[in-house]
This record gives structure tokens, sequence and C-alpha cells, in this order.
């Protein structure tokens, strides 16, 4: 009887089990970029929503983000894949139900609501740091409101809110492990699998902490760059 | 020619302007001047449409600034307009901050857009300037873009809304040169200021505003050497020290 746990750190990398780790990395980063995509095209949109002078595009902005920055993502995430096929009917459910992969899209879909909710109230917080003068100084040269937020508003404010963004991006890829609850096979799913078969958990959790620490930090690392390259210059630490 | 006739407005119970009655020729300029609060910004956003009013009617080059069917984007065009803090646009060069309305409401080519930019960089005084931004400009500096700005966009009337009173007082002389000469090469302007001394020189009509009401008008000669009101007395009073 030996009680002395043996480290065997070589169920990271020996096969199967490498594979395994690299395959959920793959997932991981890809529903991670792909949900950012979603989150950012429909954030900044949404967030634009919530100040325009319009009052029902305002009422359907904050209806959006009150919706789905209140509910836990993985209530979201099971309703989406639970219910969400249902949302189109009974007929078309069954085939959504058997698309292949169907936690896949649903996790990035998912995530990409729930983030673009955050993303629209770091981008209705950079709007509100535009004072009313910088706003009518646009008007007042002809352009009409989608023109000055498409090439005025939008960019500066975007410039402004470059650090609150980084977290989200951060955040996007440690909420895409609450996908394993919907068994899609991503880096924390892989890394409970390898424990399931070598009863070596701890080597593998620990490997996926790491990975998931290089990830984040190549995130911070991008988005300096993406800081630096778009500082508005002249500026100092804004 | 500006017409403003019988304007009234109201920020909810709160009457901002009252029943506002004036009229600017084409080549003429206007000073308005008043205490703080009084509604003179107010006023100027009325003329360009970016504020509403409830009654009365402004006609801008005999189009009506407040009938729906009126495209107040056309309209704009046609009015520049220059604001106490300049509003740059931060992230923007000195060349972009002027060549963007060109191109994207007028349409010019890039090049055209930006011929047009340095020539006005000229004229205000700045073309080495062309390529820095906002940020490491003087206020004198960023204010002189901010009428190039609007200028590209060739208005026929230009609105000043305080252009000089957030600047330093060595830099307000470039920036009333600049608008000094605007006045004298025949452009229709409304200027807020309490610039005295720009007053004297260009000014066709002096107005003074005080809760919202136009309580004097006059030349510079008639304001200044007799003014009506106790009001036009206390102002000019303090602002002559
Ligand atoms: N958007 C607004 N909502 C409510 N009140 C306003 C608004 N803008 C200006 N006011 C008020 O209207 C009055 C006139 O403002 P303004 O036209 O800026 O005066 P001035 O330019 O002469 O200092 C002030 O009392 C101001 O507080
Ligand atoms: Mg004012």
């Amino acid at each position: 009887m030996r009680f002395a746990y043996e480290f065997d750190w070589s169920v990271l990398w020996r096969h199967p089990y490498g594979i395994w780790i690299l395959k959920g990395l793959l997932v991981t980063i890809e529903v991670g970029l792909l949900a950012w995509i979603i989150a950012l095209i429909l954030g900044i949109f949404i967030g634009t929503l919530r100040i325009t002078t319009w009052r029902w595009m305002r009422f359907l902005g904050t209806a959006y983000v009150e919706l789905f920055r209140n509910i836990p993502f993985i209530v979201q995430l099971f309703f989406w894949f639970y219910a969400g096929p249902m949302l189109f009917g009974e007929k078309l459910a069954h085939q959504i139900n058997r698309i292949p992969d169907l936690n896949f899209y649903v996790a990035i879909i998912g995530l990409g609501l729930y983030t673009a909710s955050r993303v629209a109230e770091h981008v209705r917080a950079g709007f509100a740091s535009i004072s009313r003068d910088q706003y009518q100084a646009v008007l007042s040269t002809g352009m009409t409101q989608v023109q000055m937020y498409r090439y005025v508003i939008i960019p500066y404010a975007l410039r402004i809110i470059i650090p609150p963004l980084t977290t989200e991006f951060l955040t996007i890829f440690k909420n895409s492990s609450v996908a394993m609850t919907i068994g899609l096979a991503e880096l924390t799913f892989q890394s409970y699998r390898i424990d399931a078969v070598t009863f070596h958990g701890l080597e593998a959790t620990t490997g996926a902490m790491f990975i998931y620490l290089f990830l984040g930090l190549s995130v911070v690392k991008f988005m300096g760059l993406i800081e630096k390259k778009y500082k508005i210059k002249g500026m100092v630490g804004r | 020619m500006i017409e403003i006739k019988n304007v009234s407005k109201w920020f909810g119970d709160f009457q901002v302007l009252k029943n506002i009655n004036e009229v600017i020729r084409q080549n003429q300029t206007v000073v308005v001047c008043g205490p703080s609060g009084s509604g003179k910004s107010t006023l100027l956003r009325c003329i360009n449409g970016l504020e509403p009013f409830q009654q009365g009617e402004i006609i801008v080059g005999g189009v009506k600034v407040n009938d729906p069917k009126t495209n107040i984007y056309k309209l704009r065009q046609k009015i520049g307009m220059v604001f106490q803090r300049f509003e740059l646009y931060p992230h923007m060069t000195a060349l972009q901050n002027i060549t963007l309305a060109p191109i994207k409401v007028l349409k010019l080519s890039k090049k055209e857009a930006e011929e047009r930019a340095m020539k006005l960089l000229e004229r205000v005084g700045i073309p080495e300037k062309a390529n820095e931004y906002p940020a490491n400009l003087s206020g004198g500096q960023q204010q002189r873009v901010a009428i190039a700005r609007a200028l590209a966009m060739e208005p026929e009337y230009m609105l000043f809304d305080e252009p000089t009173s957030a600047l330093d007082p060595e830099m307000i002389k470039e920036v009333l040169d600049v608008m000094i000469d605007l006045a004298k090469e025949g452009m229709t302007m409304l200027c807020v200021t309490h610039e005295m001394g720009f007053a004297r020189e260009v000014a066709d009509e002096i107005l003074f505003m005080d809760y919202g009401q136009i309580v004097e008008r006059g030349t510079y000669e008639e304001f200044f050497k007799n003014p009506k009101t106790e009001r036009a007395k206390d102002f000019i009073s303090h602002i002559l020290h």
C-alpha cells in the first residue's frame, strides 16, 4: 500500500492525452475568438442604440443589456442548448438538434450574445464620456447621425475603452470553460477527461491552468499592441 | 440672410429663449453678448437645428430650419460652427479633422479635400501643423484648426460660440485675427463673444441678451456709449473691469 501521490506529468503530452489537450485548447481558442467577434460587433451596435435619439431603439438596447447581464451565463447557455432550438418551431428544432457539434455553435453564440451585453455597457460609458459639444461639432459639419457614429464617435469611444475591453476579451476565454457543461470538448473538459482515465487530474488541471494563464497573457500582450497603435496621439495615459 | 422670428424655447418648464427676433443680412457680422446662462449658446444651436424650439421660425438663406420637410443635414453644410472648447476629433490629425466632412459629405476625393485643407491651414497660419494631433497643439492652434474645419465645407454662414473664452490671453489674438479677416472678406457671421475689440472692429450690430431675451441692440457705439438698460450698464462695467 502506498500513500504518497506519484506525479506523472507525462499525462500532459503522452499519447493520446497530448492530442486531447491540444484539441481542447484549439476549441477554447475558436470559441473565444468567434464569440468575441460576435460580442464586439453586436456590443458596439447595442451600445450605440442605447444613446441614439430614437426612443424605441434605446428601449431595445436597454432591454437587451438588462436581459443578458442579469441572468447567469451558465443558465443562458443551458437555455440556448436545450430550449434554443425550440424557438424555431418543432419541425426545425428536430433538424437543429441533429446538427453535429451543435454545442460548439451554441457555445459561440451564447457566449457572444452574453459578452455583447457587457461590451455594450462599456461602449455606452465611452459614449457618455464624450461631451455633447463634441457630438454637435460633428453634426454641425453636415454629417448624418450614422456618419457621426461611424467616423468619429465610435472610433473615438473604442480608443477610450480599450482597457475594459481587454478585460472582456480575457474573460471570454475563461467563460468558454462553462461550455463543458453542455458537453463541449474544450480545454477544461479535456483535463477532466484525462483525470477520468488516468486519475492524474492534478497534473491535467495544473497543465490546463498554465495554458489558460498563457492564453490570458497573450491577450494582454495583443491588446497592449493594439492600444499602442491606436492610442490617441499626444494624450498621456487616458 | 438669417431671419429669426418670434422664437421661444423651453427646456421643460424653463423658458430659455423668449420671443427672439433678429435679422442678420448677408455679409454682416453680429455679435451676441450677455451673462452666462442667458441663452446665447442655445440661440446659436437653434439656428443650425442642433436644438429644436417650440415657437417661431428661423429661416436661413430662404430655408426654414424648423420645417420637418427641410433636409437639415444639407442646411448645416451651409452653416459652419465653432465651439468654445474647439471639439476637434482627438484621434485624427489636423488634416484629417478638416478633410473628414468634405470627403464624407461633399464626396470630394481625398486629394481634393487635402488641397482644400492645406489652403485653409495656410489661411489660418499653421500649415506646418497639418499632421499633428490635437493634443499636441496649443489651444489657439486647435481653435484655428476648428475654424478651418468649418470653412472646409465652404459655408455661407458662420456661428461662433465664445471661440476665445477657453484660451490663454496670449492666444486670443491669433484666433480673433482669423475671425476679423473672415468678417472683412464678407462672411455672414453670428458671434457669441465678449471680446469688445473684435466687436468694435467688425460688428455691424451688437445684441445683448439677458434671461433669454434680447434686451438691447445697436452698433458698437450705441451699445457702449449709451446702454439703455441697467443690466447692460452693469454688464459693460464688468467686462471692461
Ligand atoms: N440641454 C439642456 N437642458 C436643460 N437646460 C439647459 C440645456 N442647455 C442649456 N440649458 C439651460 O439653459 C440656459 C441657457 O443656457 P445657454 O444657452 O448655454 O446660455 P449661455 O450660452 O448664454 O451661457 C441655462 O440656464 C442652462 O442651464
Ligand atoms: Mg454658452
